[in-house]
């Protein structure tokens, strides 16, 4: 009999399989924060859609878990087909991102090609260039509500390039309102962009990019073979962050424009945020918010199916 | 034509020189070995030759064409990666063609040529399969194939046999070998083991510390090593030196190794050198080009060590300051703590000055 063999003899006789035991521990121990998911994630969603098939609302003066009384048997999601306004904040929402994001990554993807190699003053720079990212949403929005004001900074700025007096009323045009806010946004969210991106060009092997070149390739061919190639999985997920985002666009926003003028900034959250704290109809918010859950729960997924690609 | 000549290269970073004072002329179609210890510049030199690096004076030339300020891309030399910088995202066929791929060659030629490089490196089996998931010894090819495929008139190869195994080295200098005569480029191979240099180079530069000590044929440089730096760099074990006067004895002249007593007579040629020098020599000779002599003559020392590796034995003797080696093809009656007398050939003897290091000569 070898050693090993006398080792392993009395664990099989006398207790349970280690693994069994493991798993059983294992358990045990995720118990508390199993539970704290349960309550934080799948609880809500659960009362979220047992409240989206009914017509309960707050003041039907009924307590929420009895909103069965107010069964409507799907009737919120058949509603939310034929509802104008939510469409037209949909197509509102898929403008800004079908904008936004490919400016955004394409501003990053520059600045981080910039900071590739060193430059003096580059820390300081760096340091710039994410501070955006940092303002507080909410103080972002004032700050540019100020600033696009008819006698705000902006139209002096303009007004100076051009040499004559601008008034223009950025925030209640409807076209220029919009513009208004993506600029805000790719403000903000650009330095995301740049900082996700950064770290993927970083982790480009310095001896392909070396081996590429000698072998003759262009700078714009290396790119092109090593560096994009490389960096997928992290464009993928730059790109899915930024589009879940700006799916929820609300803060800057809301404080910008208000939704208006009219209608013309209103975004799927802020749609969301009328219908909740106006119309009140809380089972109807309800079927909205879940069928956005689950279009973003795609786009999320197909990032993550990118990632695992590029590792397979 | 595609010569490399290095004038005045002088390479500093920061107020640390990695290379000072480099002149070194590669002729067209030569196999030079860099050889040295880590640190010793010689991977700056390569590095600079394939435009990796700016030297900070000097200038690098290509036949007569100045290179140094041309970019890496542009001076159309083979580089193999330490690390081979293999493309692992992409198939082995990608990695050979992507040289040619990159300049828009037909790809009529592009394939053939592919195909051509991969026949020779015996890697057709292999064409299609993801470089990330290949062992060392084809990556390895890979890495050269890549290169030889744009069939550069100069060949850089960094220490390329480095990470793969002992047995496929042996394969991969033969192979290397072929490759230049079949392509007929100008190679500088560098690396810091000696046998790869002695068994491929035609000429072999030996650098440390920066500076470009010898420069030879591989015999040359094992026969008649410049200082005593070359003399214990090559060679395995190095060359033996043994710290010593002059003196003049009725057998002729010869060195006072101190404790181990008057060396044997040295020949003419050393004598001749030996006139030259003024206070302590050096007395250098190889550890397998010397004998066993009986009780007189000789150098004694007493046996410290063996090492066997087959027929052949590295024997240590003495300590400290006066420990020899000698090195025997064939079994010698020596056990440990006998006193063995060692009489090194005549012919083979060098010395050098005990100050400078630098070889006597007559």
């Amino acid at each position: 009999m070898t050693l090993s063999d006398a080792a392993r003899r009395p664990a099989v006789s006398s207790v349970p399989r280690p693994r069994d035991e493991g798993a059983a521990l294992g358990f045990r121990l995720t118990l508390p924060a199993q539970i704290l998911v349960l309550f934080i994630a799948v609880f809500p969603l659960l009362m979220q859609l047992y409240l989206s098939l009914t017509d309960w609302a707050p003041l039907t003066g009924t307590a929420w878990p009895r909103a069965w009384e107010y069964w409507n048997a799907g009737a919120n999601y058949v509603d939310l087909l034929s509802d104008r306004r939510l469409w037209d904040a949909l197509a509102r929402t898929g403008l800004i991102i079908l904008i936004c994001v490919p400016v955004q990554f394409l501003l990053g993807l520059g600045l981080a090609l910039l900071f590739v190699d060193d430059f003096p003053g580059k820390r300081l720079a760096y340091s710039i260039l994410i501070m955006p990212m940092m303002v507080v949403p909410a103080v972002a929005g004032y700050m540019f509500f100020m600033l696009f004001q008819s006698g705000g900074p902006i139209n002096g700025l303009l007004g100076s390039l051009i040499g004559r007096d601008l008034a223009i009323a950025w925030l209640s045009d409807p076209v220029l309102a919009l513009v208004a806010v993506m600029l805000a946004d790719i403000w903000q969210w650009t330095p995301l962009m740049f900082l996700i991106l950064l770290a993927g060009l970083v982790g480009v092997p310095a001896d392909q990019m070396k081996a590429a070149a000698l072998l003759g390739a262009s700078p714009w061919q290396r790119f092109v073979t090593i560096v994009l190639p490389r960096m997928r999985p992290i464009i993928a997920i730059a790109l899915a962050i930024r589009v879940i985002e700006i799916f929820k666009i609300f803060d800057t926003l809301y404080i910008m424009t208000g939704g208006g003028p009219g209608s013309a900034t209103e975004t799927i959250s802020v749609y969301i945020y009328e219908v909740t704290t106006q119309d009140l109809v809380w089972g109807y918010v309800a079927a909205i918010g879940l069928a956005i859950l689950i279009v973003l729960s795609v786009i999320a997924a197909f990032a993550v199916r990118r990632l695992g690609e590029s590792r397979a | 034509m595609s010569a490399i000549r290095l004038e005045n290269l002088v390479k500093r970073y920061g107020s640390f020189t990695a290379l000072r004072t480099m002149d070194l002329l590669i002729e067209d179609g030569e196999f030079m070995a860099l050889l040295g210890p880590s640190g010793c510049g010689k991977s700056t030199t390569m590095n600079m030759i394939a435009g990796m690096e700016r030297p900070s004076e000097g200038r690098i030339l290509f036949g007569d064409r100045d290179m140094t300020g041309v970019p890496m891309g542009r001076r159309g030399v083979g580089f193999v990666f330490q690390n081979f910088a293999i493309f692992t995202h992409m198939t082995v066929r990608q990695n050979l063609s992507y040289g040619l791929r990159m300049a828009k060659l037909p790809q009529a030629e592009t394939e053939r040529r592919t195909l051509a490089i991969a026949e020779f490196l015996r890697l057709t089996p292999f064409l299609d399969r993801r470089a990330d998931g290949l062992s060392v010894n084809i990556l390895q090819r890979v890495a050269i194939g890549r290169s030889a495929v744009m069939e550069p008139a100069i060949f850089l190869l960094d220490e390329p046999l480095s990470n793969v195994d002992a047995a496929f080295r042996a394969v991969m200098r033969a192979e290397l070998k072929q490759l230049q005569r079949q392509f007929r480029q100008t190679m500088v191979y560098v690396t810091h083991d000696q046998l790869e240099a002695m068994t491929m180079a035609d000429r072999i530069a030996v650098m440390d510390h920066g500076v470009l000590q010898q420069v030879g044929r591989p015999i040359e440089v094992y026969n008649d090593p410049v200082n005593i730096f070359v003399a214990t760099f090559i060679g395995a074990p190095g060359m033996n030196l043994l710290k010593g006067r002059p003196v003049q004895t009725d057998r002729g002249l010869a060195v006072d190794l101190g404790p181990l007593g008057i060396s044997p007579p040295l020949g003419s040629a050393q004598a001749c050198a030996l006139r030259a020098a003024s206070g302590e020599v050096i007395y250098g000779f190889r550890p397998e080009q010397a004998s066993l002599a009986p009780p007189g003559e000789g150098i004694p020392g007493s046996v410290t060590f063996e090492e066997r590796i087959g027929a052949r034995s590295i024997v240590h003797l003495g300590e400290g300051s006066t420990a020899f080696r000698a090195v025997f093809e064939k079994d010698v009656p020596l056990a440990m703590g006998d006193v063995a007398h060692v009489l090194p050939h005549p012919d083979a003897v060098r010395l050098f000055d005990a100050s400078t290091g630098r070889v006597l000569k007559g």
